[in-house]
């Protein structure tokens, strides 16, 4: 235990003394929060601002229509009236000079009481922002236009058209938050997945940069491989929970600083399970990367075995929104016990509806003896590849080298 | 009591024996050699001595006990292929390394601190490795075999790669280790290194023992029948019927005869017949005569000429 300390101990404090230990902690949160606030900030200012032109022969529905695609909710247009007699061919020029976004023709019913027809050139057929705003402005339009027909007041037809509030009131009685939740569930589930993904690989390059100068020799000489790869699991593995520790905790600051946290809840339950399965799918998926590294003599070799950590995690990915809109269908059960998807799933299970406590309990017993049986075999490639070899072995050499003593 | 004791160990790899039904003893307090061409299995053996490995079959016993694990804190090892992490400061790789055999920091401090001094490296210790010339680096892994100041010191390669003057600096470390009492055991394939500094020796070729013994006997094993013969005039006297080979480098002639007693025999002859003798010498053969003699044998001519001159 002594040794696996020591060699823990080395390899976190050999890193966090880096540099790019330090530029990743400040960067990758900074661009991260940034790239979310900007892309969040220009999503809300995205409001249609075309400049169209609206060809009608009487003043009705057109007015409405410029008053409310001029100073609508998600629209702030330009809008001209045009007499119906406008030659198509000036307003096909317009557009050709970028005067334009594009015109609107209003054509009457012949019969009363039916719509008439509403025809739309775009500039681009694929703006499609300018001509949703058009078309949600024309049913808002026509629709009001109907029943202050029929005599209703403006109030009570704002009253009618506004929007239904549900509310989400969970098992408890309590008034629930779904989407919050739900959102919780998605920033843990890519929290693990990044760091797994940035820290495992790490283990293994930091095993095929220890080949690479030799020194394993020196370590072998007193240690077994067993706690070399242990130590180097654990090591690493602590750089990447002190990373993720500094970034929710400044998180947290921040977030009780904006008192955005009012709206969000982790519940204890939550907090400890996600702790409980960062830690156990940090040290399956290092292990794997321990086996990687153990195989591997550079980088490069390491790159083309990368598949195997990330196939995995794809399948992850592939299962989040079944698993969202269904987490106790017999497919979820399923794969949230696989021991590579149970990190990732079994968590995203537990934040949006619990579990069967065994159902818990078999996916960290399933993920605690592949961890073991993945280190078994590494150290065994581990050893018997760097000491004997010192190339990629392939499947055949591997099975017969866990043979060895 | 002998500190290591190899029985019977095989190891094979694939379909490559390694080392083949090896043993050797070594006595505590010796300077051993274990001497043999590349690829003859030194650094298996040495890897199974050390518990790296494990032998396939045959035993190993280390300080008069079967292997154990606990028993490696007493031993120092130097690798062939050096290795140190380059990003990390001297002092620090000295002290981590101190503690994985078993030293508390401290102790690793200030032994790290005495033995810099000692090799002459003190300007490295705040550096990293790997802004260290290639022959500081290795004396710091030297060092690091030595902090725990093993009964047991076991380098493979020692001398390899550095220049004169430091090469004697080690040696001359090592033969003071040994007047303290530890044993030590390297290997090697230069021939005159072995004959300056070891007490006992073994020669393995192609994973098997071949000779081994101390210095003594093996070179008594060997016939004295080897003379040097610095020369003017008549050289009639090379072809005496006591004259086994000779070669003739335009007055000084190396000889090898069929006896001991021959040389006394030549000496008259060519007396006799007046040649002018300025040197005769009777030469025991050099470990690189006997080496060369004996991988030839176990490989057969043309392949030793190769391998030893490699």
């Amino acid at each position: 235990m002594h040794n696996i300390w020591l060699i823990a101990k080395r390899e976190y404090m050999e890193r966090i003394r880096t540099k790019a230990f330090l530029i990743a902690t400040i960067l990758i949160p900074t661009l991260m929060g940034g790239g979310v606030f900007g892309i969040a900030t220009l999503a809300s200012r995205s409001k249609a601002t075309s400049h169209v032109a609206v060809v009608a022969s009487q003043p009705q529905p057109a007015e409405d229509l410029k008053k409310d695609l001029e100073n609508g909710k998600d629209s702030k247009m330009t809008v001209d009236i045009l007499p119906a007699s406008t030659p198509r061919a000036s307003l096909d020029r317009k557009i050709a000079d970028k005067q334009l976004d594009g015109y609107l023709v209003i054509t009457p019913a012949g019969v009363v009481g039916q719509r008439p027809s509403f025809d739309f050139t775009p500039r681009s057929s694929a703006d499609i922002t300018t001509s949703t705003a058009i078309k949600d402005a024309l049913h808002t339009v026509l629709m009001r236009e109907y029943l202050g027909d029929r005599g209703v007041s403006a109030a009570e037809t704002a009253a009618l058209m506004a929007p239904v509030t549900l509310n989400i009131i969970g098992k408890n009685g309590e008034r629930g938050n779904s989407k919050s939740s739900f959102y919780v569930a998605y920033v843990l589930f890519f929290l693990m997945y990044m760091v797994v993904l940035l820290y495992g690989m790490n283990v293994a390059r930091s095993i095929i940069e220890e080949k690479t100068s030799r020194v394993f020799e020196v370590l072998l000489a007193t240690i077994t491989p067993d706690e070399l790869l242990a130590g180097k699991i654990l090591g690493v593995g602590a750089v990447g929970l002190t990373q993720v520790g500094i970034w929710m905790i400044a998180a947290g600051l921040l977030a009780a600083r904006a008192g955005a946290m009012s709206g969000i809840s982790l519940s204890v339950a939550q907090v400890v399970f996600f702790i409980v399965y960062f830690a156990l799918g940090y040290a399956l998926y290092s292990s794997v990367a321990a086996a990687l590294g153990a195989m591997t003599n550079s980088e490069q070799e390491l790159q083309q075995l990368n598949m195997f950590m990330m196939m995995p995690l794809f399948l992850c990915m592939g299962m989040l929104v079944p698993i969202v809109t269904n987490p106790n269908s017999m497919l979820s059960r399923i794969v949230s016990e696989i021991p590579f998807c149970a990190p990732l799933l079994m968590e995203l299970r537990i934040s949006i509806s619990m579990p069967q406590p065994w159902e818990i309990a078999l996916s960290i017993g399933l993920i605690l003896v592949t961890i073991y049986a993945v280190l078994w075999i590494s150290s065994r490639i581990y050893r018997v590849g760097i000491l004997m070899y010192g190339k990629k072995p392939n499947l055949p050499e591997i099975l017969r080298w866990l043979k060895y003593s | 009591m002998p500190i290591v004791e190899l029985q019977k160990i095989r190891k094979v790899y694939d379909t490559k024996v390694a080392v083949e039904g090896l043993s050797l003893t070594i006595e505590p307090g010796t300077m051993f050699g274990l001497l043999g061409p590349n690829g003859s299995g030194k650094t298996s053996s040495i890897r199974m001595m050390i518990g790296m490995t494990v032998p396939d079959s045959g035993t190993v016993s280390l300080f008069g006990k079967p292997f154990d694990r606990a028993s490696l804190h007493r031993i120092g090892y130097l690798p062939e292929e050096r290795g140190l992490y380059k990003k990390m400061k001297v002092l620090d790789q000295l002290v981590f390394l101190g503690q994985l055999h078993g030293l508390s920091e401290a102790t690793a401090r200030s032994r790290a601190l005495v033995w810099c001094e000692r090799m002459q490296i003190t300007e490295a210790i705040g550096k990293k490795t790997e802004e260290l010339s290639k022959g500081m680096q290795q004396k710091i892994q030297f060092i690091a075999a030595l902090l725990h100041e093993p009964e047991l010191i076991i380098m493979d390669e020692p001398f390899s790669g550095l220049d004169p003057v430091n090469a004697e600096l080690l040696q001359n470390t090592l033969i003071d280790l040994r007047r303290e009492g530890k044993t030590v055991l390297f290997s090697t394939h230069r021939m005159d290194q072995v004959e300056k500094l070891c007490d006992s020796i073994a020669l393995i070729s192609r994973g098997k023992l071949v000779l081994t013994g101390s210095m003594r006997d093996v070179k008594s094993r060997y016939p004295r029948n080897r003379v040097q013969v610095v020369f003017s005039g008549d050289e009639s006297f090379l072809g005496h019927a006591e004259v086994a080979e000779a070669q003739n480098y335009s007055g000084v002639a190396h000889i090898k005869l069929h006896h001991e007693a021959g040389a006394q025999v030549v000496l008259a002859e060519a007396i006799a017949r007046g040649t002018v003798i300025n040197r005769f010498e009777v030469k025991e053969p050099t470990l690189e005569e006997i080496f060369i003699e004996q991988v030839r044998a176990s490989f057969g001519d043309e392949e030793a000429r190769g391998i030893v001159d490699a």
